[in-house]
């Protein structure tokens, strides 16, 4: 049955009665598994997680991240991993990373290396 | 560490003796991270009300999306020339890609795509009443591309500073994406507006269209929806329906008038003194009827993705790996 | 340019353009439509990048006198244009299937153009050369697009491969109508713009066979095959004033308008 519409290419499809309902639900998985997306931007920049797609195969996955994640801007290389292959710290763990900032001994501010020079050259005048 | 928070019907509304079942420290502790600014990602404790909030708000904006791109979708066929076809392909697309992003994002608290797209085609969940009009000229796409992007934009740079991790990263990308939709609207707009006498024509009867749905774009008044202080504290809701709006027509009703085009509203004008704009009251029967399913294009829009849904899954089917697990995504 | 060369340039950039375009346009016509989100995505980008090419074709074509390009591409007459009847043929209720059918035409079609665009690198007619060289990084797309797809659905259950192996067959004879001889191939090879139609129809032939040989599906032998011709000479399929007509709408309902 072809539905007058104002959409011309509505117009050309054929419905029939089961489109007027949703009679068919989806089923669990029909809308593929997901791949996590890296994008390189740049030749020597890292690459860096953009987001998701759903795909049924690595090679598909990379094509529909291209479409989805490098349509402005530019891409020198694209990774998809299968989300299941993620691993991840819990959010318990975030405790672990809390004292961090503390450990200024990692940082050239802790070190007041001209102070030293300073002292050592006043002594050395007098 | 953050002690527990007092839950009072004052603060919470109905919502009280829900969140008095959460357990009270990690409320306190979920509420403080808020506080500083903080982003919750998927994997924090958070109560189930803001994931259902969240999700359902995540959920509705990607519908809207999908649902989107028809009425423009259907003008590139005969859109008038090289630059405006490629233009639209170009945008509609991007909105296929907003609709993509924004269920990822609402994936992540644990509804799966599939039972998200069966409630969106059982009519269980609704999207933006705006695209249940027929878009009936190539001036109501120029319209649709300029003012309803415009509260779109208005809509989405407001919810970027929410709290929810998954959703301020999609909408960051959105808004990116924005800026050229906006433009190249405004642009198809104004070619019409200053264009010849048929055009103006065709654009001024688009506008007097559209003006109502527009005007409902941001859902009922402050006083008829049930507004909630906890949605705002929690950083799920950052502006109210009447704020988002008056900045609407701040914003945009000069744009239409410095064209001399007129708006079929003769109330409308802005209050010198107070700087708020006045306006008739739009209706909101008719944006409460249209949401319920009784608009003009509500069932067409549902059948034409059911339609695509049907017709492409033969294909999802030959490629469906039942042995692969799904995992809820973590980012 | 001499007139002879100017005639087969013409001639050349007409089809391509044409070709490109109807193309472009029945591959929009899924937007929304699509078999799932990301696929939808990935075949406007196609759409996009075929529209592309159509207009800077189009323009070449106005450098030499022609009309602007979107005169050229919406305003003229369905006689005028020289596209092959595989472009024209809509997305649905078309004799021979949907979505398989989407795929097989974009299989053999883009197959063809990356070919075509490799042979013009080198034309003597530099638009078509820096042309070409800029169109075949994303026409390879376009065939890694295409041949992903084929193989996953060949390879995917029974329905899958049923339905790809016979929408294949039934698009074959309109594919072949891509390499429909046209009146200046001997100029057009002689003045070293382009090598023709059957050097593409034969690079072509090796190309696809080949590939399909390794999924197991055997082409009809193509001297079986009764090519479908007549687009290059003007004369289309029962399709087309539909879709001229469609194209030209907005346009033709506004004939004093000067700018969109």
């Amino acid at each position: 049955m072809k539905v007058v519409s104002l959409d011309p290419r509505v117009a050309r499809l054929e419905f029939r009665e089961e489109h007027w309902h949703h009679q068919r639900p989806l089923r669990k998985g029909e809308q593929w598994p997901t791949y996590e997306v890296f994008q390189m931007k740049k030749r020597g920049t890292q690459a860096v997680h953009v987001g998701i797609v759903h795909a049924p195969s690595p090679e598909i996955a990379l094509a529909f991240a291209k479409e989805q994640y490098t349509r402005r801007g530019t891409t020198v290389r694209l990774w998809v991993v299968p989300s299941d292959q993620i691993y991840s710290t819990a959010p318990e763990d975030e405790v672990i990373f809390a004292t961090t900032p503390e450990k200024i001994h990692r940082e050239p501010f802790a070190y007041k290396v001209k102070e030293k020079i300073e002292r050592y050259k006043k002594i050395r005048k007098a | 560490m953050y002690g527990t928070i007092h839950i009072t019907e004052e603060e919470y509304g109905h919502f009280a003796e829900m969140l008095r079942q959460e357990d009270p420290e990690k409320l306190a502790e979920f509420e403080a991270r808020i506080e500083r600014g903080e982003k919750i990602e998927p994997d924090d404790w958070m109560p189930r009300l803001y994931r259902k909030q969240v999700l359902r708000m995540i959920e509705q904006h990607a519908h809207s999306e999908i649902i989107g791109a028809l009425p423009e979708g259907t003008w590139i066929t005969r859109a008038p020339g090289f630059r405006r076809k490629m233009a639209l392909m170009a945008k509609v697309q991007d909105e296929i890609g907003h609709a993509q992003l924004l269920y990822s994002a609402a994936e992540t608290l644990g509804k799966t795509r599939e039972e998200m797209i069966n409630d969106l085609l059982s009519g269980q969940s609704k999207y933006s009443n705006v695209f249940n009009y027929p878009a009936k000229t190539w001036a109501d796409v120029t319209v649709i591309g300029f003012l309803v992007d415009a509260g779109a934009i208005i809509n989405q740079v407001t919810n970027s500073k929410g709290s929810y991790g998954p959703y301020v990263r999609a909408l960051e990308r959105i808004c990116y994406e924005e800026a050229f939709h906006l433009k190249q609207g405004h642009d198809a707009f104004v070619a019409l507006a200053t264009g010849t006498p048929a055009q103006r024509a065709m654009l001024q009867d688009a506008l007097n269209r559209w003006w109502r749905p527009l005007m409902h774009f941001f859902g009922p008044p402050d006083e008829l929806s049930k507004h909630t202080k906890v949605l705002t504290k929690w950083k799920v809701k950052m502006a109210t329906n009447d704020e988002m709006r008056q900045w609407f027509l701040d914003q945009y009703v000069p744009k239409i008038w410095e064209l001399d085009l007129t708006l079929p509203d003769p109330n409308l004008r802005k209050d010198p003194e107070t700087g708020k704009w006045e306006y008739s009251d739009p209706d909101w029967n008719e944006f409460f009827r249209v949401i319920n399913g009784d608009g003009p294009l509500n069932k067409e829009r549902l059948a034409v993705r059911r339609w695509a849904e049907e017709h492409g899954r033969w294909i999802r089917e030959a490629l469906a790996k039942p042995d692969k697990t799904y995992v809820t995504p973590f980012a | 340019m001499t007139a002879p060369y100017q005639s087969a340039v013409r001639e050349l950039l007409f089809k391509m353009a044409d070709d490109n375009l109807i193309m472009g346009h029945r591959n929009s016509e899924w937007v929304g439509l699509g078999p799932i989100l990301e696929e939808d995505i990935a075949l406007n980008s196609i759409a996009q990048d075929q529209t592309g090419y159509a207009w800077r074709l189009y323009q070449m074509l106005h450098q030499m006198q022609e009309a602007d390009p979107d005169s050229l591409g919406f305003l003229r007459q369905p006689r005028e244009y020289k596209c092959c009847h595989l472009v024209e043929y809509p997305i649905v209720d078309n004799g021979i299937g949907e979505y398989d059918f989407t795929l097989a035409r974009h299989f053999f079609f883009d197959h063809a153009q990356l070919l075509r665009w490799d042979l013009l690198r080198t034309s003597s007619f530099e638009p078509l050369a820096q042309l070409a060289a800029k169109a075949m990084g994303e026409v390879r797309y376009h065939v890694f697009h295409a041949n992903v797809w084929l193989k996953n659905l060949l390879e995917g259950n029974e329905e899958s491969r049923q339905r790809m192996t016979e929408a294949l067959m039934r698009t074959f004879p309109l594919a072949l109508g891509i390499f429909e001889p046209g009146p200046h191939e001997a100029v057009l090879n002689n003045e070293k713009i382009f090598a023709g139609e059957d050097m593409l129809k034969s690079q072509w032939l090796d190309r696809v066979t080949a590939f399909l040989h390794s999924l197991d599906v055997e082409l009809p032998d193509v001297t079986s095959v009764e090519p479908v011709y007549g687009g290059r000479y003007g004369y289309h399929s029962d399709h087309f004033d539909n879709l001229i007509a469609e194209m030209g709408e907005v346009l033709r309902a506004y004939p004093d308008a000067q700018a969109w």
